[in-house]
């Protein structure tokens, strides 16, 4: 299946690239999803995941929606699905 | 009880009275320490004791206090930030906005832990003060000028460079647009203390400037507060990586991807990737950014400068991310450059960028909607990226249809027919750029917030990270609680970002250590959030005595209550009328507060508020 990958500010910076499309296995976790982006980008290593678990240090959104409202780490993603990386949202200034 | 104050406060209070010039020194009562802390709850403590109920807050009875945290100028990481605390020409309420910068650690160090501005000047004049106390020195020469400009007239002035610490308002503030904020220029990062009008109120006192210079006092922590902020320092740099290259900029993607952004005065919140990219933090790192600037003993820098050349723009502020919703998305203005310029503009005129921006799209949608028409103002449609920077100066000077935006969108609403259904605040404060639909625990953490539409009453944070933003469950909790840890954070006048980057989101057990060992008190946690809870509960009996804070006045905007999100990830988020209802029984028993959202006596008595109850 393909997913649609999109990165924001340090994470784009350590992939070099804002959006990428890639194949993965049918049914693929966002673990396996993360270990694979870990695998193939250096610059990435030990950042995406801690242990099992997703790391504290990014926010993972499936189509908009962050994946603890699927099953965490172990949502299933599908054909299509956009994916998205991205350091912790905080809550602005003012 | 406490008997003596802490060597960590410098001890005193220092009343200005602007119109004899006359001023007095009062001791800090050590229990008020121990029950207020410092900064947020020092300054509604003042608010509490000096502003009559029925006060006009442009009038002279208002006051305006500025107050500093017990750990400024400590090693306890971005202590720098001071509080403004007045009463606010827009909620009609108790309100305290913040700012960082180099300002309030001189003021530490004057020994005066608050500078309470009294009356109101016969002529435009600035505030000096020192070590010894203050003087009012009249100052017509800077009428007109914009904060920038004022700030460095006064430096002059002074004759100390930028060993005078200077905060200033702008035309706005001497035009008393209701949403005139205050701007401190300092010589390694700007400070704004943005909302609520305090620029206003001082222009209403005839006050252009408060010029500090620092003292002698040296705060004394009891304990290593040095090692116990060292411990913290791996965690805050790494949870704050965002903030140190792109500042708060960097959250317009992430957020628009969320499907949370509000765009033409939130009639949609999210729109095409490209027009988010075209105004992030990204790509003002990318193309703007000429450097990092900072506040006193911060390691994160989350500031930035920006230069545009097309603009004749150098080193200027960069826009946060809450000015990027209000002067860009909420506009439909992707044209960086412009949004730039108008930002630049509301910085040195002296405007909150939320409440100027929401005021604007407010009144486009009112344009666009057939309520006002090119008669009003030529510079309506959404999308208008020229007429958004004409906008700006016409409401500062409140020329033609300036002068209405300077009132703000609810006095607005309130002169058109049928315009109060694209509102978008709370209690007569625009909301900043988290999702009043989107995150229920903003949905209930506004309508229940002291000032109305402000993102520092409940935090967003935890809710970005899925806790409490797409569920009711447990969600007035929440939000009351995240109340006392943004007031007990604002009282020790530490920046937000550093305290929920590096210590924690909610009061834990890091702050009543690092209380403990600035001060020698042996608080556990449940008494430091508790402190959090009274300042809260202290700022509400204000606010009832003056008649805003009540069931009826704790309510969500027409659309946030009766039109779902339409598309994007959030698609069919709102809060009906029934669900804030059932929100708000469970947030006020929570609190102890009566069915018309009234602290009860027990209330009163279990937070050791009955002396201030009574001089509301
Ligand atoms: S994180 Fe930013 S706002 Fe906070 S103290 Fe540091 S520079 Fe100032």
């Amino acid at each position: 299946m393909e997913l649609e990958l999109r990165f924001f500010a340090t994470v784009r910076e350590a992939i070099g690239a804002s959006t990428a499309r890639r194949e993965f296995r049918t049914g693929a976790t966002v673990r396996e999803v993360l270990a694979e982006l870990e695998s193939a980008y250096p610059a990435l290593e030990g950042t995406l995941l801690d242990g099992e678990e997703i790391a504290p240090s990014i926010t993972v959104l499936r189509n908009g929606t962050h994946v603890v409202h699927f099953d965490g780490v172990e949502t299933e993603l599908t054909d299509g699905d956009r994916l998205s990386i991205t350091p912790p949202v905080t809550g602005g200034d003012g | 009880m406490t008997e003596t104050l802490p060597p960590v406060y410098g001890g005193e209070i220092l009343h200005v009275h602007l119109d004899s010039g006359d001023t007095e020194i009062e001791p800090i009562d050590p229990d008020d320490a121990r029950r207020f802390l410092g900064g947020n709850g020092f300054a509604a403590k003042q608010v509490a004791e000096h502003v009559p109920a029925d006060a006009d807050p442009l009038g002279p009875d208002n006051v305006l206090a500025m107050a500093v945290g017990p750990m400024n100028a400590t090693p306890f990481q971005s202590t720098s930030r001071g509080v403004l605390g007045f009463v606010s020409p827009m909620t009609n309420g108790f309100f305290d906005s913040t700012f960082g910068g180099t300002l309030p650690r001189a003021q530490k160090t004057t020994g005066f832990e608050v500078v309470v501005l009294h009356g109101r000047a016969d002529e435009l004049s600035y505030v000096r003060v020192h070590e010894d106390g203050a003087e009012v020195e009249t100052a017509q020469e800077l009428a007109g000028l914009e904060t920038y400009e004022t700030c460095q007239a006064v430096r002059e002035r002074e004759g100390d460079g930028y060993d005078t610490h200077v905060l200033a308002i702008g035309p706005a503030g001497e035009n008393e647009v209701r949403y005139a904020c205050s701007l401190h220029e300092s010589e390694i990062r700007e400070g704004v203390a943005g909302r609520g009008g305090n620029g206003a109120v001082l222009g209403s006192k005839n006050v252009k400037a408060i010029a500090v210079t620092e003292g002698s006092f040296e705060p004394e922590p009891v304990g290593d507060l040095r090692e116990r902020s060292i411990q913290q320092m791996g965690r805050l740099m790494a949870d704050t990586e965002m903030l140190q290259e792109y500042g708060t900029a960097g959250l317009v993607n992430p957020i628009n991807e969320m499907g949370k952004l509000g765009q033409r005065n939130m009639q949609v919140e999210q729109t095409d990737p490209e027009n988010a990219e075209a105004v992030s933090g990204e790509r003002l790192e990318a193309e703007y950014v000429t450097e990092d600037t900072t506040c006193a003993n911060c390691a994160v820098k989350c500031g930035k400068h920006v230069s545009v050349e097309a603009e004749g723009i150098t080193q200027a502020k960069i826009p946060e991310f809450e000015s990027l919703f209000g002067t860009a998305t909420l506009q439909e203005v992707y044209d960086i450059e412009r949004v730039i310029k108008a930002n630049d503009l509301c910085d040195r005129l002296g405007m909150d960028t939320i409440s100027w921006g929401v005021t604007v799209a407010f009144a486009r949608e009112c344009y666009e909607k057939g309520l006002l028409d090119d008669d009003d103002s030529p510079h309506l449609e959404f999308g208008d990226a020229d007429g958004l920077v004409e906008l700006a100066t016409l409401t500062a000077n409140r020329e033609g249809f300036g002068d209405e935006l300077a009132e703000g969108s609810f006095r607005m609403a309130a002169e058109l027919e049928d315009a109060e259904r694209y509102l978008y605040g709370a209690k007569g404060l625009e909301f900043a750029a988290h999702s009043a639909r989107g995150l229920k625990g903003m949905s209930i953490g506004y309508a229940t917030g002291t000032r109305g539409g402000s993102h520092h009453d409940t935090r967003p944070t935890l809710q970005y990270d899925g806790n409490h933003d797409e569920t009711t469950e447990g969600t007035p909790e929440f939000a009351a609680r995240s109340q006392h840890f943004t007031a007990l954070g604002d009282s020790l006048t530490q920046c937000r970002f550093v305290s929920e980057g590096g210590w924690g989101t909610m009061v834990e057990e890091n702050y009543a250590e690092a209380i403990n060992l600035a001060t020698g008190w042996d608080l556990d946690v449940e008494a430091v959030e508790r402190i959090g809870e009274r300042v809260y509960n202290l700022e509400r009996l204000i606010n009832a005595a003056r008649g805003v804070a009540d069931r009826e006045a704790d309510t969500l905007p027409h659309r946030v209550m009766n039109e779902p999100i339409p598309d994007g990830p959030a698609e069919g988020m709102y809060c009906p009328p029934e669900e804030l209802d059932s929100m708000l029984e469970e947030y006020y028993a929570f609190r102890g507060w009566n069915d018309n959202g009234h602290p009860t006596t027990d209330t009163v008595e279990r937070l050791e508020l009955e002396d201030v109850a009574e001089a509301v």
